[in-house]
């Protein structure tokens, strides 16, 4: 037990910058034994640092044959170095799930010896699991990149979901910052991973932004032989740009047994996901919400996540030890995150030629709705949707409320706070039949003096906006 | 106008509803042993009939919705002292708007229910993650909760069909009662044990090993006990095994 101990803390210490920690996304049936996953995902705990605790967060080793400047557990860097068995691994699953501690397992790995070696372990420990044990419960799975596609194809039949982290948010940073890792070693298996995933008629996409369109047809499949490299500057391959190439039949045709899998076994069920970076290198706020855009259009992953750089090792080309991890920055980009997957917002809208980083005051929506009020004041009693969405103070619940209320009788301003909309920000942007009750003088300095006067000097709702449970 | 006692249940709430239409309006409803009698109110004690509650049962699904049905008996699971209050004036209007009442946020009646409605389901969501379970000498998973609503009967569904191979019983210490649940089959009943039984053997290494993970999961240099509070507050503690010191209470 006491090596048990040691082990844990060991490998639960290496893996706890990992960001992701949701259980969304798959409803696996429990299969007669053990566990389930529910739709929504469920948070078991919350850690001194007000992350929630979902999964069982572990390295399978954090023995690394990689030398990534960032990373506590580089083979150069001196640090105490463990291995999880197979068996004693899934032994402490079973236990800990079985008193509810944990949603499931999040398994991530270092680089011991190669990544195909390394990833054969995991999977070995992940079918122990399920099949020793008859665990359905939520399985998170790391990809390494350089892992061989057939082996990254066995990962994905026993987990929930599977992660590539891209690490950093440009291939410049990458290849000082991680001179191992390349650009296509990270995005080649983000791809199969897609590719799969249509193929088998699963891609689900990020949040809303598909919403309404089918995704798993040739158009959104990445053709071999192709580069799909998120870094890459240049237009989005969105939809109109990638139009050309879709014409052709790239996808193979699909065979009775690739949609309805071998045992009805489903492939990676809640999708996959990806992570950076952020404040390690020089990109601008920018940049990064360009290459997760690109992500979002491009592989159509669930989420991108981002993680402030904590400094834990000393390196002349990382921010120093004393600098502490730039979290409000952090917060802003998943604003702007969601604008992208939940609010149809691009990229481009939310920033200006003049200012590369969002603004450290205003949330994102508000500085976009400023650089823009000449779409504003809108009614609430006849915007749509896609309107509502993009009026500061009013999230996607509201918007629907509103939008239901509509139907049977007129909003009137007092509603409006009782369906959630937060006033103090949408007042400046909302005409109530046809009422105007914000900022009297309609410009964008004065309207931007009253919100900070409003919010006490620095407009940062770390909790005004309503969190959702479901995702971690 | 007259104030309704009802004995605190679901039917004997309904059986107020229906005088409140067949015999006299109602000004409000309440529990018999927690009414407070006074000079300006006059108040009539109302006897649980099975016959008239099932017809106001039968009228909110078919006048109403199903859905709305399902919010008004998740109301009375809260724990708010106006709960029946709030049933009462939902239904009059739902009786009023029929099933369109849901979609009146705007409406004080409605928020009142949606408000209250939208605690219970945050707190079965919540008890989903933050219980805990002990596992006894006897092999039976054994869990203790003071939730704030009357909560386990929502959470038996979800806890069955995940520890379907299991014997596990919820004891919600509060109220003096308990989720029973053996190969996917449960009953609710009253249960008074006070002390925890017999522990497995390992059982206190499994909360140590919980305990350091717990610890070692957190970043120090992103420190936020103000979060951590916001998404698992204090009253809960008592009953999480990682928030005990020492590794001796469930």
């Amino acid at each position: 037990m006491d090596e048990m101990y040691r082990k844990l803390k060991i490998l639960a210490d290496s893996a706890k910058f990992d960001v992701s920690c949701s259980s969304s996304g798959s409803g696996r049936r429990n299969s007669g034994r053990m566990g389930n996953a529910v739709m929504p995902g469920c948070c078991h705990s919350w850690s001194s640092d007000g992350r929630c605790i979902s999964l069982l967060k572990v390295l399978y080793t954090n023995k690394c044959i990689y030398d990534c400047e960032y990373c506590i557990n580089r083979r150069s860097a001196d640090t105490e170095r463990a291995s999880f068995e197979p068996e004693e691994l899934a032994k402490l699953t079973m236990e800990f799930y079985r008193r509810n501690y944990i949603e499931g397992l999040f398994l991530s790995s270092a680089v011991e010896i190669s990544p195909d070696h390394t990833s054969e372990r995991m999977l070995h420990a992940l079918r122990i699991l399920r099949y020793d044990h008859g665990f359905s419960g939520y399985i998170h799975a790391k990809v390494i990149p350089g892992t061989s596609p057939e082996i990254i194809h066995s990962l994905g039949l026993e987990a929930d979901r599977l992660s590539v982290n891209a690490e950093l948010p440009a291939r410049e940073s990458l290849s000082i910052l991680a001179p191992q890792k390349t650009p296509q070693g990270i995005f080649s298996p983000m791809k199969q991973i897609t590719n799969t995933l249509i193929e088998r008629r699963a891609l689900k996409g990020p949040g809303t932004m598909f919403r309404g369109e089918d995704i798993n047809t040739e158009r959104s499949y990445l053709p071999e032989g192709e580069k799909h490299d998120a870094f890459a500057g240049g237009s989005v391959p969105d939809d109109f740009t990638a139009g050309m190439i879709r014409e052709r039949s790239l996808m193979p045709p699909l065979q009775a047994e690739s949609v309805v899998p071998a045992a009805g076994k489903k492939f990676a069920p809640a999708g996959q996901t990806t992570q950076m970076i952020i404040g390690a290198d020089q990109s601008s706020d920018r940049q990064i919400i360009k290459v997760s855009e690109r992500i979002y259009r491009t592989f159509k992953v669930k989420r991108v996540y981002y993680s402030a750089y904590i400094p834990v090792v000393r390196s002349p080309l990382l921010p120093d030890l004393s600098v502490a991890p730039p979290l409000a920055r952090e917060h802003r980009l998943y604003q702007a995150d969601w604008l992208l997957r939940f609010y149809g917002f691009s990229a481009d809208e939310l920033f200006d030629d003049s200012h590369p980083d969002l603004d450290p005051d205003l949330d994102p929506k508000v500085s976009w709705a400023l650089r823009n009020l000449d779409l504003f004041p809108v009614e609430v009693n006849q915007a749509d949707m896609g309107t509502l969405l993009r009026v500061p103070g009013i999230g996607t619940i509201s918007a629907l409320r509103i939008i239901r209320q509509r139907r049977v009788s007129a909003v009137c301003a007092d509603d409006l706070k009782k369906m959630g909309v937060v006033l103090k920000r949408a007042r400046h942007f909302i005409t109530c039949s046809g009422i105007y009750s914000g900022e009297k003088h309609f410009m964008p300095e004065m309207i931007k003096e009253h919100m900070l006067d409003a919010d006490g000097g620095m407009q940062l709702s770390f909790f005004g906006q309503k969190t959702r449970m479901i995702d971690g | 106008m007259v104030d309704y006692l009802y004995d605190g249940t679901f039917e004997g709430l309904l059986t107020c509803i229906y005088h409140n239409y067949y015999s006299e309006p109602a000004d409000g409803i309440y529990e018999k042993d927690r009414y407070q009698f006074s000079m300006l109110s006059r108040c009539c004690e109302i006897c649980c009939d099975e016959k008239k509650a099932g017809r106001v049962y039968r009228a909110i699904r078919e006048k109403i919705s199903d859905d709305d049905l399902k919010r008004i008996y998740k109301i009375f699971a809260s724990s708010s002292e106006k709960r029946e209050n709030i049933i009462l004036e939902y239904i009059k209007l739902g009786f009023i708007k029929g099933h369109s009442v849901s979609l009146m946020h705007g409406d004080p009646a409605v928020f009142a229910a949606q408000s209250a409605e939208q605690k219970v389901n945050a707190e079965i969501h919540r008890f989903k993650g933050l219980l805990r379970f002990s596992a006894l000498a006897n092999q039976v998973l054994y869990s203790r909760v003071e939730p704030d609503s009357d909560i386990l009967e929502f959470l038996a569904p979800h806890f069955c069909s995940r520890f379907s191979g299991e014997a596990f019983m919820i004891h919600d210490v509060s109220r003096s009662k308990a989720l029973i649940s053996s190969s996917g089959c449960w009953y609710i009943s009253d249960f008074f044990q006070k002390e925890v039984p017999l522990l497995a053997e390992n059982e206190k290494d499994f909360r140590s090993l919980w305990k350091n993970y717990f610890d070692t999961a957190a970043i120090s240099q992103r420190t936020n006990p103000r979060c951590q509070k916001r998404f698992m507050p204090v009253r809960y503690w008592k009953h999480l095994t990682e928030m005990q010191t020492g590794s001796g209470v469930l």
